[in-house]
């Protein structure tokens, strides 16, 4: 049985006016254990399938389903916990300590148990000294870490983040992602991640779905689409300048062509589309008396194949 | 097992805020005394025609006044809770209990009312120290009669807490509310259409058990009937009307906004 499943959701807002299809028949799995990042520009509906896998809002149609419970009845809410987008998440006036408990107690979990649980937490995300402090007291990265640790008291096998590493300083984003990778690695969660932050999902997790429009893209292992995208981009580095005339018949060969000039080197990035011959470049390199230095293939991000399957290129 | 600890869970909460904001109680306690103060100061200066607006006599008035109270925090906890919940961002994760979010809003009440019983006890010490009339209180007859003219109160507020979800912005219909209670309260059940209302022929009976000393089981039973079916019908038309705003709360995707 997946943990979590997917299929052929579709969520339209009925406003006064006008509908807002937010989510247009989207499909995928997530098998138990998972990490998975759900990637798409703004509006493309990823909090709304979030919202809907946490039975917060009700599909227009399709099959959502959490370890084969329909994510609309609230027995699927004893797998599911979520630190949602933009909101608070927690209880501004309740201590670290109160927050951890209320949540648990709200799931469900005794109190002897949920102490135990939160001790651990609490030693987990470095939250000792601030047990007592009201979380309107805690730092940016503290609450959000906070809401993590509310989310993980409830002991759910699937969690769903939605932009979990929002406004956090660069260590912090840091700390954060090593603990979502720990969760993985337990096998004990199933992760289900968005973020605009492509370092956190690379970091984090082995599949991306991207959606666009409400639509899926793409739903991929992220070092298949990595070697998708590294197979015909190359960096090549020439010791010297190349003469102007050289450049300028490279460049209306390749149009797609980034050239470099250093102070002592050249660097060409081009990406061959099908059909480019990679000899056909050396060939032209030689004519122009260039010495090779360094040949590579650049290695694409996550990031540019993000926006490279967004806008449709592939 | 466990909705029991969930239900302690929000019990606690509301507690923990009591306990941490103290300035809030004191104060709201301040103004609920103060208004009784004038209604009482005004009552003598104007004479019977004053008292009788409450009841027969002064005490009824603290009566009156000691179940309006209890009306105004029982049908409005709730929603001022799920607007202050919808504004804090924490609505969301409250809905995601695995035991449902009507079983939440119940939890909330019982809360509310053991919250208010608090409450209303330091209200009403004050009210008959001022007055200087001493009621029977006798808690046997008076928290079950209490627990059945709220019932129907809790309905209101339950509907209202669902309006609360969709509509957001709803605080000026609550103030008309309260005026309306005012009146419930003081309308003397003794036509039929009144005790089909709420509040009426509770506040009727309570006033008989703390002024007359009456014990529940000694009041006419045909009216202790009427009374818990009109508890009955308005809690749960106000309980379905709850679900109905929850389920169009989330299907427009309204329960994170404000
Ligand atoms: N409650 C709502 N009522 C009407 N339209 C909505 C509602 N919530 C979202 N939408 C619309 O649905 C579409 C998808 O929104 P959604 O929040 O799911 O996008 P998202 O992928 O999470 O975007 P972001 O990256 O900005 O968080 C948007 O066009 C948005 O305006
Ligand atoms: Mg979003």
């Amino acid at each position: 049985m997946p943990a979590l499943l997917v299929e052929d959701l579709v969520k339209v807002y009925r406003g006064r006016r006008k509908e807002v299809v937010a989510v247009d028949g989207v499909s995928f799995r997530l098998e138990p254990g998972e990490v998975v990042g759900l990637l798409g520009a703004n509006g493309a509906g990823k909090t709304t399938t979030i919202k809907v896998i946490c039975g917060l809002i009700l599909p227009t149609a399709g099959r959502v389903e959490v370890f084969g419970i329909a994510s609309h009845r609230r027995q699927a809410l004893r797998h599911v916990a979520a630190v949602l987008e933009g909101s608070r998440n927690v209880y501004w006036r309740l201590s670290v300590e109160e927050n951890l408990a209320f949540f648990a107690g709200l799931q469900g979990i005794p109190p002897r148990k949920a102490r135990k649980r939160i001790r651990e937490l609490i030693a987990l995300l470095g939250l000792e000294e601030k047990r007592r402090t009201t979380a309107n007291l805690l730092s940016q990265g503290m609450k959000q870490k906070l809401a993590l640790a509310c989310a993980l008291v409830k002991g759910t096998e699937l969690l769903l983040l939605d932009e979990p590493t929002l406004g956090l300083d660069v260590e912090t984003s840091h700390e954060l992602r090593g603990l979502i990778r720990e969760l993985a690695r337990e096998g004990r969660h199933t992760v289900l991640l968005s973020s605009h932050d492509m370092g956190v999902v690379e970091d984090t997790c082995e599949r991306v779905v991207i959606l666009a429009q409400g639509k899926v893209v793409t739903d991929d292992r992220i070092d298949r689409l990595l070697g998708l995208f590294r197979t015909r981009a190359y960096r090549i580095v020439l010791s010297g300048h190349l003469p102007p005339g050289a450049a300028a018949v490279l460049r209306s060969r390749f149009p797609l062509l980034k050239l470099h000039t250093g102070d002592h080197e050249t660097t060409l990035e081009v990406e061959l589309a099908p059909g480019y011959d990679f000899y056909e470049l050396l060939d032209h390199l030689r004519e122009a008396g260039a010495a090779i230095e360094e040949i590579s293939r650049a290695e694409p991000d996550l990031e540019e194949v993000f926006l490279k399957i967004v806008k449709g290129e592939k | 097992m466990s909705r029991l600890w969930a239900f302690w869970a929000i019990v606690r909460r509301q507690l923990i805020e009591l306990k941490r904001y103290p300035f809030n109680t004191i104060s709201g306690l301040a103004t609920l005394y103060i208004i009784f103060l004038l209604i009482f100061l005004g009552a003598k200066f104007i004479g019977t025609a004053g008292t009788r607006f409450f009841g027969e006599s002064l005490e009824g008035l603290v009566v009156g006044f000691m179940v309006w109270t209890f009306a105004i925090a029982a049908y409005s906890d709730l929603s001022w809770a799920l607007i202050r919940e919808a504004q804090l961002g924490t609505l969301e994760q409250l809905y995601m209990c695995p035991f449902g979010f009507r079983f939440v809003s119940l939890a909330w009440i019982a809360g509310s009312f053991l919250t208010s019983l608090l409450f209303v006890s330091v209200l009403l010490a004050l009210m008959m120290a001022t007055t200087g009339k001493v009621l029977h209180l006798n808690l046997g007859s008076l928290l079950p009669l209490l627990l059945l003219t709220l019932a129907s109160v809790y309905g209101v507020g339950f509907a209202t807490g669902g309006l609360a979800l969709v509509f957001k912005r709803i605080q000026a219909f609550f103030q008309i509310l309260q005026f309306v209670f005012v009146g419930l309260v003081a309308l003397p059940a003794n036509t039929w259409w009144a005790k089909a209302l709420p509040l009426s022929l509770g506040t009727k009976l309570i006033a008989r058990v703390m002024i007359d000393g009456i014990r529940l089981r000694d009041l006419p039973a045909s009216e202790l009937l009427v009374l818990l079916a009109n508890g009955a019908f308005y809690f749960l038309l106000g309980f379905l009307a709850l679900w109905g705003c929850e389920r169009i709360a989330r299907q427009r995707g309204l329960l994170g906004h404000y």
